[in-house]
């Protein structure tokens, strides 16, 4: 998860990591609460990232879902982010570089009511200069024998993070709500539709990234609203020969203005129960914010040095690996999987990262 | 955001799930035809701290955000 | 003094009625009485399986596929159960509706068991006893009725899977 503040680190200062912990924070909770169905297992992963301005990040994650009774389960994680920076930005101030950990926890509670899931859940993380409180719930329903199912929920999060060098905490508040369709459509095919609105008030400046103001550098400032829409639709597919195709396209927009299409496509082929191997290709392309200059003159109410806030394309390079042995694999039981996979990111602001994922995911016994 | 604006994003959800409630008037798959459907390669997020990673990362280089990593399918077993 | 007579068509609705529920307690007495489906399959050496052949056995019809995590949890328990009544004239019907008979198998190597499986890649049998969900089981008593049936599998459920056999062999043919 950390991951992504080491990328934020990219951009060349430790404060990229409010609001990249922000989102961290945001998706790492719900994520776990928008997959209550994942089969009871441990997992455990392994993420380096390095890109092309010195930043690495070490995340070793691990996860755990189980189902205490027929109709309640548990999912707990927990993970740290190691990172090391010694990018232009921070050596401006750190000459060593810049060092962070990230600390992180989530737990959540699914309830099954016939059809109906219900799940309650949470997250906390802590590290240098940043603060995450997650609250979230969901809600799902399956219907039509389980070709249709329905969900929604919402997450609450509240940010603090701290300015620096100075140490000022400030406070940022974000929801999110969301509702999904699935719908299996053939025996082969299933399409999900999903919209999701956010709504995130108070500091959302970036304290660490400069850009020019009539000649002078300045922290930039935005405005301490901000509503976002996402509308996603998705598509699986298999194909002859055990291939498989995905496919899927979000179409985003939010009242700074910035729009942005993002659509993927992969094929997977199952050599065997044992093998199979992906390959996937994203492409992201986004209009900048309505208040980003290259450099500003006057007196401009909005400034921005946030690179997510720029116009930029960007391409994304997925190759996957996961491979079940047999017998097991070393000391772990017989259906344990193990995932291999390597990704390379390069966007026009010529940014560039390879990403290496390294995991292993061991069934629990099924009660 | 204007209203107008809003109403049409809604409008468009609304149309989206109408669309959807259509194709389940006509969905036939039968609970035992679900063979293929229960592959790890039809989930929408067969591992959600392989997406909740990758979701990360991305969305920290990246303006837009949110919408993905949902749940739904699979083998439909009780 | 006026006569109170009944009108013939009231004794004939009362007649009626009287049919109805003595069906009803007839057909009550075997629970939903729904006959279970003419049934034959192969199993794994060829061999062509009905399910009427095995009248008056009770039988358990367990449909189930390699991708359904919770059949296969439920196979090996079923498994137990056949050796636990099989002397007493208790089956167990292990339907695999598995598109690819490959992966059936490969699951099926992976188990020491000694109940019947047959194949049913078409689905012909879940189609005929109407199956809902996966996993289903249907116990089907001596009659070829489907007496009761389970959506789902848990361990917690075997005992009452043993109640409902001890009660359906207890009945007489």
């Amino acid at each position: 998860m950390a991951v992504s503040k080491g990328t934020a680190l990219v951009g060349g200062a430790l404060a990229s990591l409010v609001a990249v912990a922000a989102v961290v924070m945001m998706d790492g909770a719900r994520s776990h609460a928008q997959e209550p169905q994942s089969a009871q297992s441990l997992g455990l992963q392994f993420h380096t990232f390095v890109d092309s301005r010195g930043v690495t990040v070490l995340s070793p994650t691990i996860d755990l879902g189980k189902d205490f009774t027929d109709r309640t389960g548990l999912r707990v994680g927990f993970g740290v982010d190691a990172i090391t920076a010694a990018s232009d930005s921070c050596a401006r101030c750190h000459e060593e570089g810049a060092n962070n950990a990230r600390v992180f926890v989530n737990a959540s509670i699914v309830r099954k009511y016939g059809d109906t899931q219900v799940s309650v859940g949470g997250e906390y993380s802590h590290e240098n200069f940043y603060q995450a409180t997650t609250v979230s719930t969901s809600i799902s329903r399956s219907l039509n024998q389980a070709n249709t199912t329905v969900a929604g929920g919402y997450s609450f999060s509240w940010n603090r993070p701290q300015l620096h060098p100075d140490e000022i905490v400030e406070n940022q508040a974000s929801h999110s709500a969301y509702a999904t369709l699935t719908q299996t459509l053939t025996k082969n095919t299933i399409v999900q539709l999903g919209y999701e609105l956010g709504y995130i008030s108070g500091y959302q400046s970036n304290p660490f990234l400069r850009t020019t103001v009539d000649g002078v550098k300045m922290v930039g400032v935005h405005p301490d609203t901000r509503i976002r829409h996402a509308l996603t639709a998705r598509l699986r597919q298999a194909l002859p020969a055990d291939t498989y195709l995905e496919a899927d396209f979000r179409r985003y927009s939010d009242d700074w203005d910035v729009k942005a299409n993002t659509w993927s496509v992969g094929l997977s082929k199952e050599f065997s129960p044992r093998v199979t191997l992906s390959g996937i290709y994203r492409r992201h392309g986004q209009a900048g914010a309505y208040f980003y200059e290259p450099f500003y003159t006057g007196s401009p109410q909005y400034y921005t040095a946030d690179f997510r806030l720029f116009p930029f394309d960007s391409n994304l390079y997925t190759a996957r690996g996961i491979f079940t042995p047999h017998d097991g694999l070393m000391m772990f039981p017989a259906g344990t999987a193990l995932t291999v996979q390597y990704e390379f990111y390069q966007s026009t602001t010529k940014f560039e990262a390879g990403i290496f994922t390294l995991g292993v995911r061991m069934p629990l016994p099924h009660k | 955001m204007t209203r107008t604006t809003t109403i049409r994003r809604v409008l468009a959800v609304l149309a989206l799930v109408a669309l959807g409630a259509g194709a389940t008037a006509c969905a036939t798959v039968q609970p035992w035809q679900r063979g293929r459907l229960s592959k790890t390669c039809m989930q929408f997020s067969p591992d959600p701290a392989l997406t909740a990673f990758a979701g990360h990362w991305q969305e920290s280089r990246e303006g837009a955000a949110g919408g993905l990593g949902l749940q739904g399918g699979g083998c439909g077993c009780k | 003094m006026t006569r109170f007579t009944i009108p013939a068509t009231a004794k004939a609705i009362a007649l009626q009625l009287l049919v109805v529920a003595l069906a009803t307690i007839v057909l009550s007495a075997s629970g939903n009485a729904r006959m279970a489906p003419a049934i034959t399959l192969p199993d794994r050496d060829g061999a062509k399986i009905t399910l009427e052949s095995l009248r008056g056995r009770v039988v358990l019809v367990d449909i189930w596929a390699s991708w359904c995590p919770p059949c296969k949890a439920a196979f090996p328990a079923y498994d137990k159960l056949y050796r636990s009544y099989r002397e007493r004239g208790f089956e167990v019907l292990a339907i695999n509706v598995d598109e690819k008979r490959g992966a059936a198998d490969a699951f099926l190597n992976s188990q020491e068991f000694q109940l019947r499986v047959l194949f049913d890649p078409k689905g012909t049998a879940p189609m005929g006893f109407e199956l809902r969900a996966m996993p289903t089981s249907y116990l089907v008593d001596k009659r070829g009725a489907i007496r009761f049936s389970h959506e789902g599998f848990t361990e917690k459920v075997l005992p009452q899977y043993r109640s409902e056999i001890e009660e359906l062999m207890a009945e007489k043919p």
